[in-house]
């Protein structure tokens, strides 16, 4: 059954859950929203579709410390990051939901999978929100997801006149209820609940374009396409789906850590081998990579095209170069 | 406006036929609408059918002498379509040794400044429909009722900023020139800062900075980043680290900022592509203003023959450290 929280209680629902851990939700500063962690005098923004980053940073963070080291004279000290903190993970979009699952693939289908990962996963309780209206650039409706539902949260929250209406979709969602239940009422409003969603399409048609992309590396469609490209990294550091990460050290003889951080294949250097070769020398290659990733590699292995149709790099991409323009330039397109 | 827009278009598009046509030039760089009307992305065009896309609007932000750097290794000769901030970008180019001039045709486009989507759906609403321009005003269609608003009120922050509309530099130029602007308010948000006490500077860099992806879109756009090796690259000795901490944050962008200390032509495009809304402006105009304080002043890009501040040595130039 679904329970209302009503916007007055928002403020006294977040220090709640911030002092249980960490509390990541759609904050506003400026311009931008970014899913930040809950302090006191931030702006939470519930209504802002698309927040200007992913929230994929929440499970793989910008920068995560594999381990701690010390050295003093010949004693090297090891120590372990690993965290049980539980995180709550708040007002995450049903998109962002999908390419979270699609990360998970990555990094937890295989032997081993990522431990980092794993844990901050399964440390994660998360609150879905259902969009109540499509931003301008979203298209998820193109693959298949449905605005208003998330099946992966353990909450669904929906939007409403007077509130948020939390409805419990597993075991972790049922405990965080629990812990909210002094705050939500007993009567639920239902009303404006469901709304009408309907994301455009551009006239997209994506069925059977993996399997089309196999036999295309060498395509026309590639001596083109990157010319605008900047070789910046904004469309992989936006996008939900995008996971490619790179190992660095940081500190000094004494004292330093091991840590991951993100990286992007729209970069010289990501591809950059030891003695100087470079299998992706221009941005011709770099642009293929990465469009190739999305629309055909990923699929290969996993079954389905890496793209939720947020809507991220058609917003911010300085040049439009974002995956819709890729889609038609290689004839994903609806005929007639 | 949007009809003398459109007329404009068909002007652009009939100078730079002849040229493309006539094999003047191998490639023109223009502009083409993208998936939204708020949106004209670049254009490379080789073709008359290329040219058919072609289109010159209010939203054609986007540098295209950038491009130059790469695209004259593969053609001959190019043409461009500059607007002011553009030219300025070219002379940039030009000064540092990255372009030559003999190789590219320049079409001057004067620039009445281009609108900002989001200064738009602020005024309009984010279920704005579309706009109409006439005379220095523009009419925000939304689905309820429309609203009129001044043109110059719902410009991006770097042409509300902008002084010098007209390309410097140009092959030809299309159209009549608007004349040099006063901005009285140029350097407005640096005197705020430089009023803050030290301590109460970094507290507000550290924050701003605290949102940077290092994307580097703002290097990638930079007419006065031209390096073909970038020191944030360089593994040895290796300047820049990747974790995400403030001082690597501060080392980036202010050995960026440096890097362009009297060769930064104040054109915003850093600013424009930053994901993140980092106001990096602020960075390069208080580096703008202390050349001018020091050196007498000076803007980058205007006349390619006058040499930036910091690459010549006069025996009466400050010392502005050592008196210290």
């Amino acid at each position: 059954m679904k329970k209302l929280l009503l916007k007055e209680k928002w403020p006294e629902l977040w220090a709640l859950l911030a002092h249980e851990g960490p509390l990541y939700l759609p904050v506003e500063e400026g311009s931008v929203v970014l899913y930040q962690l809950w302090q006191e005098g931030v702006k939470v923004n519930l209504e802002a579709v698309n927040s200007t980053v992913s929230p994929k940073d929440i499970f793989l963070p910008r920068e995560e410390t594999y381990l701690r080291y010390s050295c003093q004279g010949e004693m090297l000290d090891l120590e372990d990051v690993e965290s049980d903190e539980p995180i709550i993970a708040f007002a995450l979009h049903p998109c962002d939901l999908k390419a979270i699952e699609m990360i998970d693939r990555v990094f937890l289908n295989q032997d081993p999978p990522d431990a980092l990962y794993k844990k901050r996963r399964e440390n994660t309780t998360v609150v879905a929100l259902a969009c109540r209206q499509p931003d301008p650039y979203c298209f998820c409706g193109v693959f298949g997801i449905d605005p208003t539902d998330a099946p992966g949260a353990d909450v669904m929250a929906y939007l409403t006149e007077k509130g948020l209406l939390l409805e419990e979709q597993t075991a972790k969602g049922k405990i965080l209820l629990e812990k909210a239940a002094p705050l939500l009422e007993v009567e639920a409003d239902e009303t404006n609940i469901t709304v009408d969603v309907k994301t455009q399409d551009f006239g997209l048609q994506v069925e059977g374009l993996p399997e089309d992309l196999q036999e295309r590396f060498n395509d026309p469609v590639w001596d083109d396409l990157f010319r605008s490209c900047l070789g910046c990294g904004i469309c992989t550091y936006v996008c939900p789906t995008c996971y490619c990460f790179d190992v660095e050290d940081y500190g000094h003889e004494e004292g330093g850590e091991r840590f991951r951080c993100w990286d992007s294949c729209m970069f010289g250097h990501f591809t950059q081998m030891a003695g100087g070769h470079n299998p992706r020398p221009s941005r011709k290659e770099r642009v293929r990579q990465r469009f190739m990733h999305k629309l055909c590699y990923y699929p290969e292995t996993y079954g389905e095209i890496a793209c939720v149709g947020c809507g991220r790099c058609l917003r911010s991409c300085p040049v439009n170069l974002d995956i819709v323009q890729a889609i038609k330039a290689l004839g994903g397109e609806k005929v007639g | 406006m949007e009809e003398q827009i459109s007329e404009q278009t068909v002007k652009v598009k009939k100078a730079v036929s002849q040229d493309l046509l006539g094999g003047r030039i191998d490639l023109l760089l223009g502009w083409e609408k993208g998936h939204y009307w708020w949106q004209s992305r670049p254009l490379f065009a080789r073709s008359e059918k290329d040219l058919e896309r072609l289109v010159w609007d209010s939203f054609c932000a986007v540098n295209l002498s950038r491009y130059l750097q790469d695209e004259l290794k593969e053609n001959k000769k190019i043409g461009v379509l500059v607007k002011g901030c553009d030219a300025r970008a070219f002379n940039r180019l030009l000064q540092d040794r990255i372009v030559e001039r003999e190789r590219v045709i320049l079409y001057g486009l004067p620039c009445p400044g281009m609108l900002d989507y989001a200064r738009l759906t602020e005024e309009g609403g984010s279920d704005l429909e579309g706009i109409i321009e006439q005379d220095g005003t523009v009419i925000l269609q939304t689905k309820e009722e429309n609203k009129e608003m001044p043109r110059e009120e719902l410009l991006l922050a770097r042409c509300r900023n902008c002084m010098h509309p007209d390309p410097v530099v140009y092959d030809q130029m299309l159209f009549t020139p608007l004349g040099d602007r006063e901005r009285p308010e140029h350097f407005k948000a640096v005197e705020e800062l430089e009023r803050l006490s030290a301590d109460e500077r970094y507290t507000y860099w550290e924050k701003e900075l605290s949102r940077c992806l290092r994307c580097y879109a703002c290097r990638q756009v930079c007419p006065y980043c031209s390096c073909l090796e970038c020191f944030v690259e360089q593994k040895s000795p290796r300047w820049q680290g990747r974790a995400y901490q403030p001082s690597e944050n501060f080392m980036f962008h202010l050995v960026r900022a440096y890097h362009g200390t009297g060769r930064c032509i104040d054109c915003g495009e850093c600013e424009r592509v930053c994901p993140v809304g980092i106001p990096l402006m602020e960075l390069n105009r208080k580096l703008i203003k202390d050349i001018n304080e020091l050196y007498g002043h000076y803007e980058a890009g205007l006349d390619p023959e006058q040499e930036p501040p910091l690459l010549t040595y006069r025996p009466d130039d400050p010392a502005a450290f050592s008196e210290k």
